[in-house]
């Protein structure tokens, strides 16, 4: 049997009025972007604004050879998936000790989640600082950490990222059942392989979620790398910033860098979506 | 399989005493409920003599080994959980299979096994299932045959039924003593429902605030209650409770219960000085009788509050004086709400508790 199909009432003209609005209002700065990078450089300060024209690959290919845009790439990518496995791998055990444990009982927890209370600001001279120094240590120059050193990106991401994933996976944590742990223990598992067997695989939803969270604040971040990198670490989100020069903004190559920049984390957000908004709601539909 | 002793076990949490100085011993395959209103320590009990919990004072033995250093996946103890703790991610075959992958058996001898008691379980139609598509007793049968795989020394259940709704509630008791008479593990079960514990047990703890009140048969828990906490928590509907003072009156010793005098029963008649002179009478609502001849002696006189009916009995409640008590009647008595009515009590069920101390006096 078929459902009768919904006459238009004018609640829902409205609904779907304001969906469009909220959509027009997200989506035109991206699609803004995009059309821009394919501009020819004499259409992209045109007024008004042209929307039929030659569409041109210059600008990535300004952007990419005159910037190093390929460096960037693999700078960032590099940066954002090492903070990111730092971030898991100690966060979960973190957050799966606080859970279960209840180590500090809450204090250590609350301390980890003010470093989140002050602003990035406040801490990037001390951090500037700090890396200077431990750069001209031979640790330093082993381990790559110091200015202009992808290890200093590494470490602040790691720092940055860390209270935020430890709150979000004690609550996945605590969404498992103890008993089940208790059960694997009787049935013959040590701690270790119970965290491996039961534990993780349960949680796999939350980390998943949490993982790609850290992953798009390192892919994001900007303050960080404009103030710690200078040219070898330099980050895509930074090298965007490098057309803006002397003779004015090179608003082609910006928007081409800059589309570089986004589409990744875009195609990555789409692919992983159902499973990340099954992830955060992954504690309230358990019975 | 083995007996399991435990000696003087106390549990500490922080400040909060849970379990304080409790002995007690599980013979060979004997089925022991623990049985207690929550809080009482009863779980925690469980859990230290399954390892899950480290003990503050006190020894656990099985046989005559002392276990409290041994971790709990070398204890050879299989338990069933209140909320089943199946493994979600695993199929019903592979959560059976779960603790013989632990032990690294061969495939082949895994797949027997689990082919085995699936069969004696009943659950050999549900083994491609994930634990999500169960109802709850198929996920208890589940958990019980996970248990049982492995072929444990003790088989420890907690509150495994509770969850269930009451017809499967019934068929899982059964099943639960049909596996132990199948099977004879010793088998430790805790509960907070007298019920299940006098249906399955060959012997019943009584815990209360971390202490044992009583052990014994559900026979002895049920008609000899050590202390006015076991006769009050087990037995459904609850026991009445009378106190008052006793009183010789015509060369009759006598409870007095406000206006009324209840003689004692004959048994306790020369035995005036070896009693409290403050009492509680705990009678059972059995053994309380409708009198609806005026003419007929009784021992109180009260008035009908309210008439519960049920398939082949009723429980009437009836409010003597500022004191409701339960009675049990059949359905031809045919009693009206507000009546005044007659009670007689049967003397050779009336049970005598100290009201300062509350243990049980005038036995034997």
């Amino acid at each position: 049997m078929y459902q009768q199909q919904k006459r238009a009432t004018p609640f829902g003209v409205l609904r779907y009025g304001l969906v469009l609005v909220v959509l027009l209002w997200t989506t035109f700065p991206i699609a803004w972007m995009i059309i821009t990078s394919f501009k020819p450089a004499d259409d992209v300060m045109r007024m008004p604004p042209v929307f039929v024209f030659k569409p041109t690959f210059d600008n990535y290919v300004y952007a990419i050879e005159k910037a190093n845009f390929a460096l960037f790439i693999r700078n960032t990518v590099f940066v954002a998936v090492a903070s990111t496995v730092l971030v898991i791998a100690l966060g979960t055990l973190a957050a799966y000790s606080f859970a279960r444990y209840n180590t500090g009982e809450g204090h250590i927890l609350f301390f980890i989640l003010t470093t989140k209370m002050f602003p990035a600001i406040a801490v990037v001279l001390p951090y500037f600082i700090i890396f200077r120094e431990i750069g001209k240590t031979s640790v330093g120059q082993a381990l790559a950490v110091g200015l202009d050193r992808p290890g200093a990106l590494i470490i602040s991401y790691t720092m940055f990222n860390l209270p935020f994933a430890i709150w979000l996976l004690v609550s996945f944590f605590q969404d498992i059942s103890r008993e089940l742990e208790d059960s694997a223990r009787l049935d013959g598992y040590s701690r270790l392989q119970v965290l491996a067997k039961v534990v993780f695989p349960l949680a796999t939803p939350g980390i998943a979620v949490t993982a790609v969270f850290c992953l798009i604040f390192s892919w994001n971040e900007f303050l960080f790398a404009y103030i710690l990198t200078r040219d070898a670490a330099r980050t895509i989100t930074v090298g965007v910033e490098s057309f803006f020069t002397l003779r004015g903004i090179l608003w082609g190559p910006v928007a081409a860098a800059a589309t570089i920049s986004v589409l990744p984390m875009i195609i990555f957000v789409l692919l992983l979506q159902r499973y990340m908004v099954r992830g955060l709601t992954f504690g309230a539909v358990r019975g | 399989m083995a007996s399991i002793t435990l000696e003087n076990l106390v549990k500490h949490y922080g400040a909060v005493e849970a379990v304080r100085g409790i002995s007690f011993q599980v013979e060979d395959g004997e089925f022991l409920a623990i049985l207690g209103p929550s809080g009482c320590g009863k779980s925690s009990t469980m859990r230290m003599i399954a390892g899950l919990e480290e003990t503050s004072d006190g020894g656990i033995y099985y046989d005559d080994k002392l276990v409290n250093a041994v971790r709990a996946r070398d204890r050879n103890v299989a338990m069933a959980f209140e909320t089943y703790a199946l493994y979600p991610t695993l199929t019903v075959y592979e959560n059976i299979a779960f603790p013989l992958r632990s032990a690294k058996w061969k495939s082949e001898r895994v797949d027997e096994k689990v082919r085995e008691i699936s069969h004696t379980m009943e659950l050999t139609d549900l083994l491609d299932r994930m634990p999500g598509e169960l109802s709850g007793g198929q996920a208890q049968r589940i958990g019980l045959a996970r248990a049982l795989v492995r072929e444990p020394a003790v088989f420890l259940l907690d509150e495994p039924i509770s969850h269930l709704d009451t017809r499967q509630r019934h068929r899982m008791r059964q099943f639960i003593r049909h596996l132990h008479l199948e099977l004879q593990y010793t088998m430790i079960y805790v509960t907070h429902d007298q019920e299940e514990a006098m249906a399955m047990a060959d012997r019943i703890v009584v815990m209360h605030e971390g202490l044992i009140r009583q052990i014994g048969t559900p026979d002895e828990v049920f008609n000899d209650p050590a202390d006015d906490f076991v006769a009050g928590f087990v037995g459904e509907p609850p026991i009445n409770f009378l106190e008052g003072s006793l009183v010789q009156s015509n060369g009759t010793l006598s409870l007095r219960f406000r206006g009324h005098l209840i003689p004692l029963p004959e048994s306790l008649q020369s035995r005036g000085d070896s009693l409290p002179s403050e009492i509680k009478m705990g009678i059972r609502p059995f053994y309380v009788n409708l009198r609806l001849d005026p003419d007929e002696p009784y021992d109180l006189a009260g008035e009908v509050f309210v008439v519960e009916t049920l398939q082949d009995f009723c429980i009437v409640s009836i409010d003597v004086d500022d004191e409701r008590l339960q009675v049990v009647a059949p359905l031809s008595a045919r009693v009206q709400r507000r009546e005044r009515v007659h009670l007689k009590l049967d003397p050779e069920f009336m049970r005598f508790f100290d009201l300062q101390t509350g243990k049980a006096v005038g036995l034997g």
